[in-house]
């Protein structure tokens, strides 16, 4: 008996060892180029595009030899932690903008201080706004690899239907276009079409509100550090809109930036504010749809910012740092750039890159003509998680008919908390 | 290899003592044989179970009194963090989610598998196999895509319930983002990919009663219920606590599909603990808050597993 | 719930056939009856799979079309060959069966072992251990998931299947289980067998798990699925895209904003379901017959 089950034991450890050699892994040689491993998040033609810059820059020198490994965003987020506290990450990795913060904040990535200040880096032209989405306390822990504005998509066909010839630029006007466009046929107070689609909570990229707290002269946290929610521009900001949501009906409530999508890609919704992909979704859904910038409000046309950095991780030694880093200067290359700008479909990281070089791709002409209305999310904010949910409550419970001013104040309070 | 006889070792002159019960108590509970036949069955899975279970416990149980965060520059915070625990508000809030959460699920869950393994179990029943089949589906989807058909039933745009309901004149509205109705809307997908496992579980505890029980109750005229009473119900009793248990963890874990459908809102009302363990440790990078927080559900569930268990064992006594 | 108030909770001892009695003809509406209710209900239950299966024959701009519709207006095969066209789909698959089919395995041999020295075995400590195997259940995996990461990690069996499988190739759930259905088997043969001298191992291989195999089945088919279905675990521990298992796999297809398309990821759960179905199909059956062939009844 004990030697069966001895047998059994020794079956059983010399399977696990057997099963343990076949790994899916392969080490390096020692000699020989750098290797450096980049996770992303790219899954689409442009994770492509990306492959093939990663490979020409493999070719056009020898003592780097970058490898990609493609998952989604969620998946790196929920891996990047495990595997980098064992040393099995990634060297380069790139996040949502957003996220690039916390993780810089527990050490996770290098600073680039140095980096940035050598002359021969290429970063002197970057958009700035993108900039400022890699930078805590002043140090920058990554670069900008995509940063793009919230653009408003509208269904043109509905459009001429209402009759309407060209996009709102004002609030006003877009209120005022939006209630020519909900219908209510049968009359039974709920619409058939909406003018726009307007999510009140976990919005697209997170940016809706704050496009609109901006247009409106306020903000949510100011230098990282101080929270501002709670002032009149904010309020008046609100009040607005959750009016003209509530009482001209011009969006559904309690919706959020996913099925906001859906809405427009549906034909149910003529406006939306949403992300460079809504152009390929609206054109496999068959909807003529149009770009334009999100109308501007009182103070200033502003649209909060999607964006994706990267950064070396402290994982990298020296020598993997100095690849990422020549790896960063080539990327920023202005023909690089241009070719990563087509691809991607975002707007050129380079400011000095003309839109005639862009033209070949209408969809990324239209949002590099509205640049300038991006505005970084939250930047500096170590703790964007809890201030977006706080926010979120907010924004849901006003629209849902919350008493906007005592909103506000716990808003001030819980996000103040938050970011500590 | 035979063993001796049992009690051969404790023969003692003039004294005859009849075979010692199953490795109970006597001398054979002793004897290394018996030991070593106690480690040769055990080991295994106590040495899978120290290395990949026990170890990485004690491991978070550190973590819980530091402000890790995984990267390795931690600092001893003491009990900070459990103190935190029951001082924020979230938190506070996300422990009561969960006790609804638990209150709604387990009783639900338990009586809707018991119902249906006892129809399945009924011979008058045909098609059983194709039943037990479908029934068992919503068991081995993915969580993921079932939280997807449940959303996507429940849209308040494009969701099939709704439209169906809207044209018999109800009105649903936006179930997921109702504060009132989002709490039993996820209760209730994870009781309908639960009850399938557990109707199992019934099913084969079911088999193990002797159908001569039945026969000699049905003789003496029991009626269908008072055979349920006392005969079905104490002869499940082991079963029944092992699933109260089970499904009582299950549901003070509750993650995935809430994870999905609704994050937790709206306004945190499905929030539950292993959500802001998940939040804690892989979002806000904060692993030693999370561990905390953790090791506290762990002992809010071994009080109310103990407690359980206590109660059904007692009641497998008095069955036996 | 008068089905269960006038039917048998077990089966009746067979009785000579009689033509048209009453007994024979009640017990063709209590028949009729049964089907009628399990069958709503179990329709009604099966409504969201039947979505799922419908979504995955449906395009892209009917998945969100309104007004919603059950059927697919129109029937399409493109979502089914983007996931073979758009994945490693046959490696994916021959990890997931590797994976969870080595889970299972092991785990129910261990287990089972295991689960037979707490309930039959006598000995010191047995009440202790076994509380403790029963609290591991009750921490929630995200907060062991870095440490055990670090351990496959220091073993070197990040990539591999060893660190896939290893973790659980014993698990206190499958413990616990079986030991409370080795309890509730009565002890009379395996005593029997005792005093004429059999092995512990003896029993254990020969009365015991003949008799558990429900549960083990059951055991078997939880532990199959759960790792079928597990998308962190698989995740976490493979960073190569080649050793990850269908579910993993699957979100590979999420698009640029997070946006999933539905169709594919239906079809895709689909595909990933089937094995699982057929599976249990198969075994079920079992479940209720094995105890035929005892030697206890």
């Amino acid at each position: 008996m004990i030697k069966r089950t001895a047998a059994v034991l020794a079956t059983v450890g010399a399977t696990a060892l057997v099963l343990a050699g076949c790994s899916g892994s392969s080490a390096p040689a020692d000699a020989g180029p750098v290797p450096i491993t980049f996770w992303h998040g790219y899954t689409e033609a442009d994770g492509k595009v990306l492959d093939q810059i990663v490979a020409d820059f493999n070719a056009s020198q020898d003592t780097y030899v970058i490898t990609t490994e493609t998952k989604t965003w969620a998946v790196i987020d929920d891996t990047l932690l495990p595997s980098l506290s064992s040393k099995q990450g990634p060297d380069i990795v790139a996040m949502p903008a957003e996220r690039l913060p916390v993780y810089a904040d527990k050490g996770a990535f290098a600073d680039l201080s140095d980096f940035y200040g050598s002359s021969d880096s290429n970063t002197a032209d970057l958009v700035s706004q993108a900039k400022d989405m890699v930078t805590v306390n002043g140090t920058p822990y990554g670069v900008p690899t995509g940063f793009v504005p919230l653009a408003m998509f509208y269904n043109k066909a509905l459009f001429a239907a209402a009759g309407i010839t060209a996009a709102p630029t004002t609030w006003d006007e877009w209120v005022a276009d939006a209630k020519k466009l909900t219908v209510d046929e049968n009359g039974d107070g709920t619409p058939e079409q909406y003018g726009v689609a307007i999510p009140d909570h976990a919005t697209v990229a997170n940016g809706l509100w704050p496009s609109l707290f901006l247009s409106g002269g306020g903000n949510i946290v100011d230098g990282g550090t101080t929270a501002v929610i709670d002032s009149p521009e904010n309020a008046a900001t609100l009040k607005y809109w959750t009016d003209a949501i509530t009482q001209d009906k011009i969006s559904p409530t309690g919706l959020d930036g996913i099925a906001a999508d859906k809405l427009f890609s549906s034909g149910k919704a003529a406006m939306h504010v949403g992300g460079p992909w809504m152009a390929s979704i609206a054109t496999d859904n068959n909807i003529d749809y149009g770009i334009a910038a999100i109308p501007a409000g009182p103070a200033e046309q502003a649209a909060s910012a999607i964006g994706v950095s990267m950064g070396v991780t402290a994982q990298a030694d020296d020598a993997k740092k100095a690849g990422a880093e020549a790896f960063f200067s080539y990327f920023f290359q202005k023909d690089v750039a241009t070719k990563w700008s087509l691809g991607s479909g975002w707007p050129p990281l380079r400011t000095d890159i003309p839109l005639s070089d862009v033209s070949s791709n209408p969809v990324v002409a239209s949002l590099s003509e509205i640049a300038s209305t991006g505005r970084a999310l939250l930047p500096g904010v170590v703790n964007s998680v809890d201030v977006l949910t706080d926010v979120d409550e907010l924004t849901q419970k006003a629209v849902s008919g919350g008493d906007v001013t005592a909103l506000l104040t716990t808003a001030q309070d819980k996000i103040q908390q938050a970011i500590g | 290899m035979t063993t001796q006889a049992p009690g051969a070792r404790t023969r003692r002159p003039g004294a005859y003592r009849p075979p010692a019960p199953l490795g109970g108590r006597g001398s054979l509970r002793h004897s290394p044989r018996h030991r070593l036949t106690v480690i040769a069955f055990l080991t295994p899975a106590i040495v899978i179970l120290t290395v990949f279970v026990a170890w990485p416990m004690i491991s978070a149980l550190r973590l819980s009194f530091t402000d890790a965060s995984g990267f390795g520059r931690e600092k001893f915070v003491g009990l900070d963090n459990y103190v935190r625990v029951f001082t924020d508000g979230d938190i506070v809030r996300a422990m009561g989610n969960t006790a609804v959460y638990a209150v709604l699920f387990t009783p639900v869950a338990i009586a809707l598998a018991l119902a249906f393994a006892l129809l399945l179990n009924n011979p008058l029943l045909p098609l059983r196999g194709v039943f037990r089949t479908a029934l068992f589906t919503p068991f081995i989807v993915s969580l993921a895509v079932a939280a997807f058909a449940w959303s996507y039933l429940l849209d308040p745009q494009v969701g099939l319930l709704n439209h169906w309901l809207r044209a018999v004149g109800i009105q649903l509205g936006n179930v997921l983002q109702d504060p009132n109705l989002a709490m039993p809307a996820v209760v209730l997908v994870a009781v309908w990919k639960s009850f399938g496992f557990y109707m199992v579980i019934f099913l084969a505890g079911l088999q193990d009663i002797p159908t001569s029980l039945y026969e000699a109750a049905r003789v003496d005229g029991a009626s269908a219920l008072q055979r349920f009473w006392s005969i079905t119900l104490p002869m499940l009793s082991n079963t029944l606590g092992f699933v109260v248990i089970v499904a009582l963890i299950a549901a003070l874990q509750a993650f995935d599909q809430i994870y999905v459908m609704t994050g937790g809102g709206p306004y945190g009302s499905t929030q539950t603990i292993v959500m802001e363990i998940y939040q804690s440790g892989f979002r806000k990078l904060d692993l030693g808050f999370a561990s905390a927080l953790s090791y506290v559900l762990l002992l809010i569930t071994l009080v109310l597993s103990l407690a359980q268990f206590l109660f059904f064992s007692r009641r497998e006594k008095d069955a036996a | 719930m008068t089905a269960l108030a006038s039917a048998p909770a077990a089966t009746a001892s067979p009785r000579p056939p009689r033509r048209r009695s009453p007994q024979a003809r009640r017990r063709t509406l209590v028949s009729i009856a049964l089907l009628v209710i399990v069958g709503i209900a179990t329709l009604a239950l099966m409504l969201p799979i039947l979505i799922i299966v419908f979504t995955a024959f449906k395009p892209i701009a009917e998945v969100n079309a309104y007004p919603p519709t059950l059927l697919p207006g129109q029937w399409t095969l493109d979502n089914f060959t983007r996931i073979f066209t758009d994945l490693p789909f046959a490696r994916l698959i021959l990890n997931s069966f590797i994976f969870a089919g080595g889970v299972t395995a092991f785990a129910l041999v261990f287990d089972s072992l295991a689960a037979y020295a707490l309930a039959r075995l006598d000995f010191r400590g047995s009440r202790v251990l076994l509380i403790a195997i029963i609290a591991s259940l009750m921490i929630p995996f995200q907060a062991t998931l870095i440490p055990i990461y670090q351990l496959v990690s220091d073993l070197g069996w990040v990539n591999s299947y060893a660190g896939l499988i290893a973790p659980r190739a014993a698990d206190a759930f499958g413990i616990f289980f079986l030991r409370q259905f080795f309890l509730s088997l009565p002890r009379d043969l395996d005593n029997a067998a005792r005093i004429d001298g059999a092995s512990e191992f003896r029993i254990f291989r020969s009365i015991v798990l003949p008799n558990a195999v429900p549960a083990l089945l059951t055991l078997g088919i939880f532990t199959f699925v759960n790792n079928w279905n597990d998308l962190l675990w698989p995740l976490v521990f493979t960073t190569q895209s080649e050793m990850g298992t269908v579910t993993s796999g699957l979100t590979l297809l999420t698009g640029p904003g997070g946006i999933i398309p539905q169709g594919v990821m239906m079809a895709g759960s689909l595909i990933a379901l089937l094995p699982l179905a057929i599976l249990f199909l198969l075994i079920q059956r079992r479940f209720v017959e094995s105890v035929g062939t005892s030697g206890l009844k």
